[in-house]
């Protein structure tokens, strides 16, 4: 079946799960998994090598004809779109259900829908209004989304800054698009990398989705966005949503011509907010916020990729942007999928327990098995380790900029620093993921709230497995999602042509396959041993101290004390401590807080300067008459004196 | 012909001063009317050959600046029973000062614009700026409602002066058009200063600043 039919079939299930959600929840969620269901089979039919798919309205709609499209590189975020949505759907359901939350269970369920469509119609529109519309939309219905608890000061704080962060980059998009329009003469968008007068336009583009995709100066509303919100909207946010960003950084550097030093920028901005985004991961002690900043890493790392292939674009399509092009959309895939997997088992955690605090967690492992199995599986995959997704698109990654630093010039010097610090990158992702998995599901129960866990149920665990075994699938056998993740990569560059896996790729997934295996047979080898020998349970070795208590373990901040202090310039932590002095002392305390360093330290000090210049400059309107005649004197003697002076031209 | 014209001119540039320097509402009018009649006079003067529209307007001109508006005006003041400016924000010799650089400057900045050669040695671009300055000072530096109305019609006066460059393209229905608007303001400003004088027991329009949002 054509990709329109099931586009067209999606839209409309989907507008029926925005209306049914308000009444009807069983209905809401068979029409939306139905709908996405639909756009998936689009969007997998064109990557599966169908042909682009194309439709021009024959009709005007407020001044402009409706132009939709789907190529390749559209299609790959339109497949993770449609997984994503389905399976938070499915784990609302579960999670957020009408019984606990009666009034926003409604609400979110059609703020999902509105979201999930909004977020479709912008990956298919080709018409810059069409485009506009959509976006404004996709960042209302996200607010809406992220607010849902707005009972809590915290998440209405989250969505204010979600929102005005969100029309800073509309504004941006607006005069991008704007602009565009006025050069071209047409709101319509394709192709035209012809026009080398539309060049500095990327820097407007870069800027809007780069807000969008938390890009690390500019990530000031992503944390307390994706750790207020509920967790299934986080998964959404953070799998799919900030992936919109690198839509718009990818579609629009590949459609319009770019500045030459583009590549370069872009390439930067990625290192900085692999490394600083994990850096400020290790900080935190909120297990969302952990992996909030994990999602600026993680964009970090994919716009290396980007800006990778956008350099050798510059220097005559060199191979080995190619290599790095699709690791980077590999890595959108593969994010996606880990960092929903991850959200959806904190979520399961905060359902629990209801604690995000990393430090009054613990011991839930054998509380919850299944959720830390799988948070676990999400925690190997997202720090890159063999044999799960993760390492394969990091791994194309590097194979592309190792080739680079055996190429000639500029590139294979930028090259090897981006591919140190990449590696600094992943050690540091395992040692944080040490830190949350260590801290929160091993060890014993911190507080009473831990010690009464109880796992979670199937709504909530089915779409976290189907997540697992997504993230196992792309890791075992990359070569089967290779002609996909190219067929994007050729839409991205039309110079390129489809070519065939790389060697490599069909190794990794080979060494893959055989270390899951001997991982599997080292742990059935164990199993049968503890069960043939039995085991005995002690108490951890206490040094002889008589009296431990739970809150003598690891903390998260003690864990990752060492790398923090590392990066204290940036993160610049506040620690308030009360040493103990006496043979005896009476008490002791320790405090440590990781500050939002952009947020509390540049946009916010701006931000007061700013309304401090606007009140002062209220002072003008006073309500005297006088002097605001005087106002117009000096007005109309600074234009007499500047047409004076320019009186000889 | 360019003599008297610039002798009128000249009358009118002197009466800016006086109007300045004029602590009596009674004589700040009367600067303002007789400035009225001199420049109303002036079209007259300035065609070649005698026109009936140009002398319509004339005379038109001179009777309502003249004479219409300076009796409105000074029945509002009796109305409001007030006749001297107690308190000015700027005083009365400052204001003069300011009014004489400003009519030397609007001598200086004349040299230096590209007029036609037809214009350029009459005195009416330094007259009309010099006016529309005193006008501005009046309007800022006096508070009571009347001074301002006054002020203001100074500042009306040198826009006409302005305009007398362009007469011959200027049409009579706009000409007659801005006299009645003038009119009509003035009458307005009548009625607004006795209803301001019963409202606030002044006409200091300093109070009005409690009717600001």
């Amino acid at each position: 079946m054509s990709a329109g039919i099931m586009l067209a079939g999606a839209a409309g299930a989907l507008a029926l799960s925005a209306v049914a959600g308000l009444f009807l929840p069983r209905l809401w969620l068979g029409a939306t998994v139905a709908g996405l269901a639909a756009a998936f089979w689009a969007g997998a039919a064109v990557l599966a090598g169908g042909a682009p798919w194309e439709w021009r309205g024959g009709f005007q709609v407020g001044g402009f004809a409706p132009h939709l499209q789907l190529d390749g590189l559209g299609a790959l975020f339109l497949v993770l779109l449609a997984v994503v949505g389905a399976c938070g759907a499915v784990y609302s359901r579960g999670y957020w259900p009408d019984q606990a939350h009666p009034r926003s269970a409604r609400v979110g369920r059609v703020w999902w829908s509105v979201h999930v469509m909004s977020l479709g119609m912008v990956l298919l529109s080709a018409n810059g209004l069409l485009f506009l519309v959509a976006w404004e939309l996709f960042a209302v219905s996200g607010y809406f989304l992220v607010t849902l608890e707005r009972q809590r000061a915290q998440a209405r704080a989250a969505g204010w800054l979600y929102l005005a962060v969100s029309h800073v980059s509309a504004l941006c998009l607006f005069a991008f698009f704007g602009i565009l329009a006025a050069r071209t003469g047409s709101w319509e968008l394709g192709p035209m990398r012809d026009q080398p007068g539309l060049a500095p336009l990327f820097w407007l583009a870069l800027f809007a989705f780069g807000i969008k995709a938390g890009v690390f100066p500019l990530h000031i509303w992503l944390p307390s966005a994706h750790s207020s919100a509920p967790s299934h909207v986080s998964a959404i946010m953070s799998g799919v949503s900030i992936k919109i960003g690198v839509y718009g950084i990818l579609r629009f550097g590949g459609w319009l011509a770019v500045p030459d030093s583009a590549g370069w920028i872009v390439a930067v901005l990625g290192v900085v907010s692999a490394v600083l985004g994990v850096a400020f991961a290790l900080g935190q002690h909120d297990l969302k916020r952990l992996l909030a900043y994990h999602s600026v890493e993680n964009i970090g790392i994919i716009l290396v990729g980007v800006g990778f292939a956008m350099i050798a674009a510059g220097q005559g399509d060199a191979p080995w942007g190619r290599l790095a092009l699709a690791g980077a959309l590999l890595h959108v895939w593969n994010h996606g999928l880990f960092k929903s997997l991850l959200f959806l088992g904190a979520g399961s955690v905060l359902h629990a327990t209801g604690e995000r605090e990393m430090s009054r967690l613990g011991g839930l492992w054998r509380l919850m098995p299944w959720t830390a199995s799988l948070f676990a599986l999400g925690a190997v995959a997202i720090s890159g380790l063999p044999p799960l997704n993760g390492f394969v698109s990091e791994w194309l990654v590097y194979i592309g900029l190792f080739d680079a630093s055996v190429a000639r010039g500029a590139a294979a010097f930028a090259s090897v620093s981006a591919i140190v610090l990449l590696a600094l990158t992943g050690a540091m992702a395992l040692a944080c993921f040490t830190k949350a998995c260590g801290v929160s599901f091993l060890g014993s129960p911190r507080s009473e709230s831990a010690a009464r866990a109880h796992e979670s149920g199937p709504l909530m665990l089915g779409p976290m497995l189907a997540l697992g075994c997504l993230c196992a699938a792309i890791g075992l056998a990359p070569v089967l999602f290779w002609p996909a993740i190219d067929r994007a990569a050729c839409a991205w560059n039309p110079a390129w042509v489809a070519m065939g896996a790389p060697a490599s790729l069909a190794a990794i997934g080979a060494s893959n396959i055989a270390l899951a295996l001997a991982c599997l047979a080292a742990a059935a080898l164990l199993w049968r041993r503890v069960t043939r020998v039995g085991m005995r349970r002690a108490v951890t070795w206490d040094c002889g101290y008589a009296a431990p208590t739970a809150r003598m373990q690891y903390t998260a901040g003690s864990f990752a004390g060492i790398i923090t202090e590392w990066f204290a310039w940036i993160m610049d932590p506040q620690v308030q401590r009360d040493c103990p002095d006496e043979p005896f002392p009476s008490h002791a305390s320790y405090e440590e807080h990781t500050p939002e360093v952009v947020l509390e330290r540049v946009v916010e000090p701006a931000g007061a300067l700013t309304m401090r210049l606007y009140a002062a400059a209220r002072q003008l309107q006073h309500g005297r008459l006088q002097a605001y005649l005087f106002y117009i004197v000096i007005g109309l003697a600074a234009l007499a004196a500047i047409a004076v002076m320019g009186g000889g031209r | 012909m360019i003599g008297s014209v610039n002798l009128l001119i000249g009358l009118a540039m002197g009466l800016n001063l006086m109007a300045l320097g004029s602590s009596r509402l009674p004589s700040v009018i009367r600067a303002m009317a007789v400035q009225g009649v001199a420049l109303g006079l002036l079209p007259l003067l300035m065609s070649e050959h005698f026109e009936l529209l140009v002398a319509l307007a004339a005379v038109g001109t001179v009777i309502i600046k003249g004479f219409v508006i300076p009796h409105l005006l000074r029945r509002a003041m009796r109305a409001a029973n007030i006749d001297r400016e107690v308190e000015p924000l700027v005083g009365y010799v400052p204001s003069l000062l300011l009014g004489a650089a400003g009519t030397i400057a609007a001598v200086a900045v004349t040299y230096r614009l590209p007029l036609l050669p037809e214009h350029a040695h009459t005195l009416l671009v330094p007259g009309s700026l010099a006016t529309i300055f005193t006008g501005f000072i009046l309007l800022i530096c006096r508070v009571k409602a009347i001074s301002q109305v006054c002020g203001y019609l100074i500042l009306e006066n040198g826009i006409y002066l302005f305009g007398l460059l362009l007469i011959r393209s200027t049409p009579f229905l706009v000409e007659s058009g801005i006299l009645l608007d003038l009119t009509v303001g003035v009458f307005v400003i009548g009625i607004i200063a006795d209803r301001i004088q019963r409202a606030f027991d002044s006409l200091d329009t300093r109070k009005l600043t409690v009717l600001r949002e």
